[in-house]
C-alpha cells in the first residue's frame, strides 16, 4: 500500500499524564483508608467512638477509593491512552477528555465528604446519594461518547481488542449504574431505590457482579491485551483467542449476580443458574490467562530484568485464582459454607490486590516512561515495589482465606445434642489474629504505593529537568 | 419434569420480552462463535496480533485506512 500520510500523529496526552498521576496518589490514599478500617476490626478502640471515622463509614470510602479513584482514574488514563496509539489519531475531543477529569476527581472529593457523614443509599459499591449518582452517569457518559467517537475517526481499519473491552465496560457500566441508581429523592442527600424487597436484591447484586465482571474484569483485561504485548515486545499469543474470551466474557458475566444471593428469598433456580454459569466462565477467564502468559513466549528471559513486565505476568496468575475461586464459592454446597465470612474478602482481595491493582501498577509504569519519554528515576524502586506489593497480597490473601474458612467452619458446628459448638462471640475471637495479620498485609501493599508515588514524582521531576537543560539554546 | 413445567398462560408482557431477548441473545453468541472459531477467519484475526506492537506512524505509512 502507499503512504497516504507522513506527518506523525500528534496526541493529546496532557489528560491522561494527569490521570496517571491522580491513579498513584489515591492508590496510595485508598490504601491507606483500607489498612486502618482493617485495623479498626482487629483493635476497634481505633473508632476512637467518632462517627466519622468508624468501620461503617469508612469501609465504603474504602471501596469508593480504591474502586473508583484509584481504577477509575488507570482505567480513563489507559483507555484514552490505547484508543489514540492503536487508532492512530488523536482524542475525538480534548475539551471532553478534561471535562470527564475534573468531573471524575469532582465525584471523588463529594464521595469523600458525604460517605464519613453516613450519607448513603447503602448499596454496595453503590453508595454515593442520587446527586452524585447522577454526576457519576454524566461524566460516565462523556468518557463513552469521547471513546467511541475516537473510535469511529480511527486510522485503521480494526478496533483493537482492548479497544472492545473498554468499550463494553464503557456500556455496561452506564446500563447498569443507571438502572440500580434509580430512585426518589426524599431530600438532597437521601432517596429512596425504586425497586424493593427481594427485587431490590436482584438488581443491586446484577449491579455487584457486573461492576467486577465488566469494570474490575473486562475493562482491565483491556488494559492487559495491550500493555502485556508492548512491555513484552511480543505479538499476543493467539489474537483469535483474545477476540473469542471478549464475546464469551460479555455474553456470560451478565448472568451471575444471583450467585451472591444463594439461600435467600430469590427463586431457587436464579441462584442455581448463577453458579452454573460462574462455572463455565472458568473457561473463558483462564484462557484469557494464558493468553496473557503464552504472549511470552520466546520472551520469559524479560522477567529478570524488566520489573514492570513482573508486574503484568504476576497479575495474570492472581486473575486465573480468583477466576478459579470465585465459581467455586458460586456452588451451592460451597457457598453454604463460605457466604457471610471472611473468605469472600479473602477473594475479593485476590482479585482487587493481586489482578486489578498488579497489572495496573504495570500499565501505570509502562506509561509514565512513555509520556515524559524517559527512564524511571529508580528501577531498583520499581522492583522493591513488586516485592513489597506481591509479599502484601499474599499475606492479606492467606489471612482472609484460613480465618473465613475456619469462621464458617466454627458457625455450622455443632455437638451430639444438635447444639452449636460455639458462639457467635468465641469465632469472633478466633479470628483475632488473623485480623491483624491482614492489617499488617495491608500495610505492606500501602508501603509499596508510597514507594511508587516517590519513584513517579522523583521520574517527572527528572524528565521535567531534562526538558529544561536542553530547551536552553546551545550558546548560552 | 415438574422442575420445568411451565404455566406459559401466566406470563407477562416482562417474562416474553425477558424470553425473546434471551433467545436472541443467545443464537447471536452462537453465530458469533462459528464465526470466530470457522478456520477460514483464523489468519484473519491473528495477522492483528501485533498491533499493539506498531506505533501510529507505521499505520500512516501504510494508508490502513
Amino acid at each position: 500500500m502507499e503512504a497516504t500520510q507522513a506527518t506523525p500523529v500528534k496526541y493529546d496526552m496532557d489528560v491522561v499524564r494527569w490521570f496517571t498521576i491522580m491513579a498513584v496518589v489515591y492508590a496510595v490514599v485508598g490504601t491507606l483508608i483500607g489498612v486502618y478500617v482493617a485495623s479498626e476490626l482487629a483493635w476497634p478502640f481505633l473508632n476512637f467512638d467518632i462517627p466519622e471515622i468508624t468501620f461503617g463509614r469508612l469501609r465504603p470510602l474504602h471501596t469508593n477509593a480504591v474502586i473508583f479513584a484509584f481504577g477509575g482514574c488507570t482505567l480513563m488514563a489507559t483507555g484514552y491512552y490505547m484508543v489514540q496509539r492503536t487508532g492512530g489519531t488523536r482524542l475525538w475531543s480534548n475539551g471532553l477528555a478534561w471535562f470527564t477529569f475534573w468531573g471524575w476527581n469532582l465525584i471523588i472529593v463529594l464521595a469523600v465528604i458525604t460517605l464519613p457523614l453516613g450519607m448513603t443509599q447503602s448499596k454496595e459499591y453503590a453508595e454515593l446519594e442520587w446527586p452524585i449518582d447522577i454526576l457519576i452517569a454524566i461524566v460516565w457518559v462523556a468518557f463513552g461518547l469521547n471513546h467511541i467517537m475516537t473510535n469511529t475517526i480511527r486510522k485503521t481499519s480494526h478496533i483493537y481488542v482492548s479497544n472492545w473491552f473498554t468499550m463494553a465496560m464503557i456500556v455496561m457500566i452506564a446500563y447498569l449504574h443507571i438502572v440500580n441508581s434509580l430512585a426518589i429523592p426524599v431530600s438532597l442527600t437521601q432517596s429512596v431505590s425504586v425497586f424493593s424487597g427481594v427485587q431490590d436484591a436482584m438488581v443491586q447484586w446484577w449491579w455487584g457482579h457486573n461492576a467486577v465482571g465488566f469494570y474490575l474484569t473486562a475493562g482491565f483485561l483491556g488494559i492487559m491485551y495491550y500493555f502485556v504485548p508492548k512491555q513484552s515486545g511480543r505479538p499476543v499469543f493467539s489474537y483469535r483467542l483474545s477476540v473469542l474470551h471478549f464475546w464469551t466474557l460479555s455474553f456470560g458475566y451478565v448472568w451471575l449476580g444471583a450467585h451472591h444471593l444463594q439461600y435467600t428469598a430469590l427463586p431457587d433456580w436464579t441462584g442455581s443458574l448463577g453458579a452454573a454459569i460462574s462455572l463455565a466462565m472458568i473457561i473463558p477467564s483462564w484462557g484469557g490467562a494464558m493468553n496473557g502468559m503464552m504472549t511470552l513466549s520466546g520472551a520469559w528471559d524479560k522477567l529478570r530484568t524488566d520489573y514492570i513486565l513482573r508486574f503484568l505476568v504476576t497479575s495474570l496468575a492472581f486473575y486465573a485464582m480468583s477466576t478459579f475461586d470465585g465459581p467455586v464459592m458460586a456452588i451451592k454446597t460451597v457457598n453454604a459454607l463460605s457466604h457471610y465470612t471472611d473468605w469472600t474478602v479473602g477473594h475479593v482481595h485476590a482479585g482487587a490486590l493481586g489482578w486489578m491493582a498488579m497489572v495496573s501498577f504495570g500499565a501505570l509504569y509502562h506509561m509514565v516512561k512513555k509520556l515524559w519519554n524517559t527512564e524511571m528515576y529508580s528501577d531498583s524502586l520499581v522492583n522493591v515495589h513488586f516485592w513489597v506489593a506481591l509479599i502484601g497480597s499474599v499475606i492479606y490473601i492467606v489471612a482472609m482465606w484460613v480465618s473465613g474458612i475456619m469462621q464458617g467452619l466454627m458457625w455450622r458446628d455443632y455437638d451430639e445434642y444438635g447444639t452449636l459448638t460455639y458462639t457467635f462471640v468465641e469465632t469472633v475471637s478466633a479470628m483475632h489474629p488473623y485480623y491483624a495479620m491482614r492489617a499488617v498485609g495491608g500495610a505492606i501493599f500501602n508501603l509499596g504505593t508510597w514507594i511508587m508515588l516517590y519513584n513517579v514524582v522523583m521520574t517527572v521531576r527528572q524528565a521535567n529537568a531534562a526538558r529544561r537543560v536542553s530547551a536552553v539554546p546551545a550558546n548560552a | 419434569m415438574e422442575y420445568l413445567h411451565t404455566d406459559w398462560a401466566a406470563m407477562t408482557l416482562n417474562d416474553w420480552l425477558g424470553v425473546i431477548y434471551t433467545v436472541l441473545a443467545f443464537v447471536a453468541m452462537i453465530l458469533i462463535y462459528v464465526m470466530v472459531l470457522h478456520p477460514k477467519h483464523k489468519e484473519a484475526f491473528d495477522s492483528r496480533a501485533d498491533m499493539a506492537l506498531r506505533d501510529a506512524d507505521d499505520y500512516n505509512k501504510l494508508g490502513d485506512k
